[in-house]
This record gives C-alpha cells, sequence and structure tokens, in this order.
C-alpha cells in the first residue's frame, strides 16, 4: 500500500519551487556510492550475496527509528510502478531490472532514497528543490553516518571510499543541479559553455536521457572528478559553475527581452497557445512548449500560470505517469491525446486546478 | 534482446571474439559478461564510456589483437583477483571492479588509472569512516589543523595560529600513544 501512496500522491518534494533561484535551478541531488567489504560488488555477486547485503542495509535503517522508510524490492513491483519511481528520479533506470536484487528505502517525504544493489551495493540520494547543495548533502551525510556505525564499509586509506566504477572512487560522491537554461540554449551560448566546464572537472548533460539533447533545455551539472577533493571542495566548485550559469542564463535572457521582444514573445505565446488547446502532444514537443511558458513566466511577459504547476507537468507528461493516471496501459497515440488534456486542465485560463484524473480520489 | 547466456536478464553488452575476418557476437548482459572469457563493451552504448577511455588509452581494443595488448596480457593483465577472479585486462575491459579487494590486487596499477578519470589525482582526501581507523582520522586531522595553521600564520592572525598549535600537538600525542579511545573527536 504504501508504495501506492507514494506514486499515487504523485507531486514530489522536489518538484516544489524553492529559493531565490528556483526559477532557473529547479533541483539539487547529491548521491553517495558505498559498499561492503567481504561482499563481491553486484556485478559479480551470486544471488546470495546480493540478499545478505540486501538484508544488512535494509535491517539498518528499517532499525534506525529517526526517519520512517519504507522497503521496495523492484521484483515485486508492477514494471509501470518502477517507472514511475524511475521518472521521479527516486531510483535509476540501472536498479530496476527485475533480476538484479534491486531494492529501494524511501523516506516519508522521498527526500532521501536509498538504493541497494544498484551499481554499488549502497546508493544514498538526496533530492531537494531548488538550490541546496549543502543542505541536500548534510542530509546524505547523516544517512551515512547511520549506515557505517552498523556496516562494514569497503575503504582504502589511499584510494578512500572502494565502488565497483573507478569514476566514483574516493568520495563515492556525484552531487548535480538540475537547471533551466533556454536563453543559453536559444542563444547557442550553451554550446560554447559545455565543453568549458568540462575542463574543470565538472560535465554538464541533458537531465531525461544521460547523453541525450536537453529536453525542455534543462541540463543537469555534476562533478566528475569523485578523487583528490573533499565532498566540500567538490561542492563549492559545483556551486561556483552554477552562479555563473545563472549569470549567463539571466544575462542572455535580458538580452533577448532587450534585442527582440516582440519575436520572444511570439514564441512563448505560441507556446502556451499549444500546451493550452492542443489535443495531441508528443513528449518533445511538450518539454519544448514547457520549456518556453517557464520563461514566459519568469520574464513577467507570461501571467497567471504557477510555475510549481509547470515543475509538476514536467514529470506527469511522462509516459509512466500518464498510464498511471490512466490507470491503464496506453498506446503512444493515446499517451499522446491523454498528455494533451492533462496539460489543457492543469493549465486551463480559469486558474481552478482541476483535481480530476490525479488520482487522490480515495 | 534478450542475454543469450542467462536468457533472463536484457543484453547491454556486446562481445565480439576477435580473429580476422571472422569476428563472432554475442550479445550479453553485464553480470554474464563479467564472467565471460574475452570481451569488450560495444563503444556506442554509453555516452560516458568508462570501459572505452581505459581500454583506449591501454592500447585499444580492437578485435584484432594489437602489439601493445599482447605485451599487456604478458605483463600485469592476468594479475588476477582472488576475491573475485576479475583480471586486470578484463578490468580494463568492463571499466569496472568486481569486489574490494580488486583494489588491493590492482593497486600498483591503480594511480595510473585514476590520475587518467580524476584529472591527475590519485589519493583520497574527502570523508573517512570514523570506525575505520583511529590513528589513520587524526593523521588526517593533523594535518588539517596544520593547513589551517599555516594560513593563520600567513595571515598575520598570530592566536588562532598558536590555538591551532596546540591543538595540532594535542592530537600528535594522542597518536603517540597508538590512538587509543581517548577524547578523539
Amino acid at each position: 500500500m504504501s508504495i501506492e501512496k507514494f506514486i499515487q500522491n504523485a507531486a514530489t518534494g522536489w518538484m516544489t519551487a524553492h529559493g531565490e533561484n528556483s526559477d532557473i535551478v529547479l533541483s539539487t541531488r547529491i548521491r553517495l556510492a558505498r559498499n561492503l567489504r567481504g561482499y563481491k560488488f553486484p556485478i559479480a555477486a551470486n544471488d546470495e550475496e546480493a540478499l545478505a547485503v540486501d538484508k544488512l542495509v535494509a535491517g539498518t535503517l528499517l532499525d534506525d527509528n529517526e526517519d520512517d522508510y519504507t522497503y521496495s524490492r523492484m521484483s515485486e513491483l508492477s514494471s509501470l510502478d518502477r517507472e514511475v519511481l524511475v521518472e521521479k528520479h527516486l531510483v535509476s533506470p540501472h536498479l530496476t531490472d527485475p533480476k538484479r536484487h534491486g531494492a529501494v528505502l524511501l523516506s516519508s517525504d522521498e527526500s532521501i532514497s536509498v538504493m541497494v544493489n544498484e551499481e554499488d551495493h549502497i546508493r544514498i540520494q538526496c533530492i531537494y528543490p531548488g538550490l541546496q547543495l549543502e543542505e541536500a548533502f548534510n542530509q546524505a551525510n547523516h544517512v551515512d553516518d547511520i549506515l557505517e556505525k552498523e556496516l562494514p564499509y569497503a575503504f582504502d586509506e589511499n584510494f578512500g571510499y572502494l565502488t565497483s566504477c573507478p569514476s566514483n572512487t574516493g568520495t563515492g560522491m556525484r552531487a548535480s543541479v538540475m537547471m533551466h537554461l533556454p536563453a543559453l540554449t536559444i542563444t547557442k551560448q550553451i554550446e560554447r559553455i559545455i565543453p568549458a566546464i568540462g575542463r574543470l572537472g565538472l560535465v554538464v548533460r541533458g537531465s531525461y536521457g544521460e547523453g541525450s539533447k536537453a529536453l525542455g533545455n534543462v541540463y543537469q551539472v555534476s562533478n566528475q572528478v569523485t578523487l583528490g577533493k573533499t565532498e566540500a571542495e567538490i561542492l563549492e566548485d559545483l556551486s561556483n559553475i552554477t552562479s555563473h550559469l545563472l549569470a549567463h542564463e539571466r544575462k542572455a535572457r535580458n538580452l533577448l527581452v532587450e534585442k527582440s521582444q516582440i519575436a520572444l514573445e511570439n514564441r512563448l505565446f505560441r507556446s502556451l497557445g499549444t500546451l493550452v488547446y492542443s489535443r495531441l502532444l508528443q513528449t518533445g514537443e511538450a518539454a519544448r512548449c514547457l520549456s518556453d511558458v517557464r520563461l514566459g513566466i519568469d520574464l513577467g511577459i507570461i501571467k497567471d500560470v504557477d510555475m510549481s504547476i509547470l515543475n509538476e507537468l514536467m514529470i506527469f507528461m511522462q509516459p509512466g505517469f500518464l498510464q498511471q493516471f490512466a490507470q491503464t496501459d496506453l498506446t503512444q497515440e493515446e499517451r499522446d491525446i491523454f498528455r494533451a488534456k492533462l496539460f489543457r486542465e492543469r493549465l486551463s485560463i480559469d486558474g481552478t486546478r482541476p483535481s480530476a484524473e490525479t488520482g487522490t480520489e480515495e | 534482446m534478450i542475454c543469450e547466456n542467462c536468457k533472463e536478464r536484457p543484453a547491454s553488452v556486446i562481445i565480439k571474439k576477435g580473429y580476422i575476418g571472422e569476428a563472432v557476437e554475442r550479445h550479453l548482459c553485464e553480470k554474464c559478461a563479467f564472467q565471460s572469457e574475452t570481451f569488450h563493451f560495444d563503444p556506442n552504448q554509453e555516452p560516458l564510456s568508462i570501459q572505452q577511455f581505459l581500454s583506449q588509452w591501454f592500447g585499444g581494443t580492437e578485435p584484432f589483437k594489437t602489439e601493445q595488448q599482447q605485451t599487456r596480457g604478458n605483463q600485469f593483465g592476468s594479475i588476477e583477483c582472488p576475491g573475485c577472479n576479475l583480471t586486470f585486462s578484463k578490468f580494463l575491459d568492463i571499466g569496472k571492479f568486481g569486489c574490494a579487494t580488486c583494489y588491493d590486487t590492482f593497486r600498483q596499477h591503480l594511480p595510473n588509472v585514476f590520475g587518467k578519470l580524476h584529472s591527475g589525482h590519485t589519493t583520497h582526501t574527502g570523508k573517512i569512516p570514523v570506525s575505520f581507523n583511529r590513528v589513520y582520522a587524526i593523521k588526517r586531522k593533523v594535518e588539517e589543523v596544520r593547513a589551517k595553521m599555516q594560513a593563520a600564520v600567513a595571515e598575520e592572525r598570530f592566536e588562532e595560529a598558536a590555538a591551532l598549535r596546540d591543538q595540532a600537538n594535542e592530537l600528535q600525542k594522542q597518536l603517540a600513544h597508538g590512538g587509543e579511545e581517548r577524547n578523539v573527536d
């Protein structure tokens, strides 16, 4: 039942706007990779070892009285439920392979998810709304402390936390921020910026699919280097880059308004029109229009649309969620119809937020 | 596509057994690939392919054995981890360790690997599990306090520097006693 609760109450903490830069920085994520000494890493482990690790980690967290964790084994969820967890970024696609003995422990507010038997034995993940690197890190670090007290971590004096992939060795930490950068994208400056950031030990990629183009102009900026820097240094580097990107994006936005106000307004309002009046809406188009409408709201060009609705729609427009709402499998065309319907209702101009189909009926 | 070996998990790795003119492709899942003899990942698979990166850097994974690869195999590629039977050359191919013992087994070659992946860094400077090693934790703390002290001296905050010096000395004393339980934190 409880996993249903998570999926039914589909809006999750990190989707709400938070803080002064929440128009551009959507969310902050910290991930810590940990392994146990004496057990082969998941890639080499047999079933027995995987289950033993699962028992140890789940036992430790469920026994800890501080937070109320819900435990779900991937093999016991329906494929649709798994898809929804992935779309909410609460588990990785890698974890959901049902033969892997993957499991997840979710805190009651969903800000903490601890994945078991992903690429590493333990992946602690904290997602916070807006730009909150330190807060998210402190939370993840705290969970790490709890686990560390009970479990024999694989740690080495020279190499730090030992991980399955050498790209995570050391701190085992990946810190990332999700940023909406439409003006840098429209002005093509982002193409210049991405390689420059790469030289600083950080990486920028599209937020939906790794390596994919940035759907909806949402980018994920994260650290590449995990060895030879402290957690604090990594967070500081990322924070600096984030501030730079924020400043560049704002400058580019101002430039757009100054140089081509009418063309910009035309584009943004057309996108709003598409979202409000479409009868068939595909993912790519929906993401592009959402990005435009967001920008319109940020610039004060589009009024009367609530930003938090847009944050939700970004997640709910994905196939798993749509089918969850529809409570049935949908074909591609049915999904596009349903997506268009969802957008029309959520963005209805009279401002009343329709509650139908959002699965809250008891 | 389903893994040809276990017929359970989805195939995510393409293995090319290589002989000139007759390369055989096998589609396996990551787990079965780990167990298989020789293979390499499809380079087009992951955008940020560690294994591709490592193996190219160590001399290519073309199906046709190059001289470099043979050298690699003869010299240290055949070192095998007693914990999970992963060989060093296989580690370079799949780009993943199989267990914590791999790090001990391949230790002498790892600074090279890490240097390439982590902008030249080869040593951890971040968090240490409290339980891991008290002595080590204290050593780290001493280094940290001394660094702060030097910074304080450089900025002519001498009172603060003196306090930090005392703190470092106190920690040193604990080290001399073998880092026993006494109020380390």
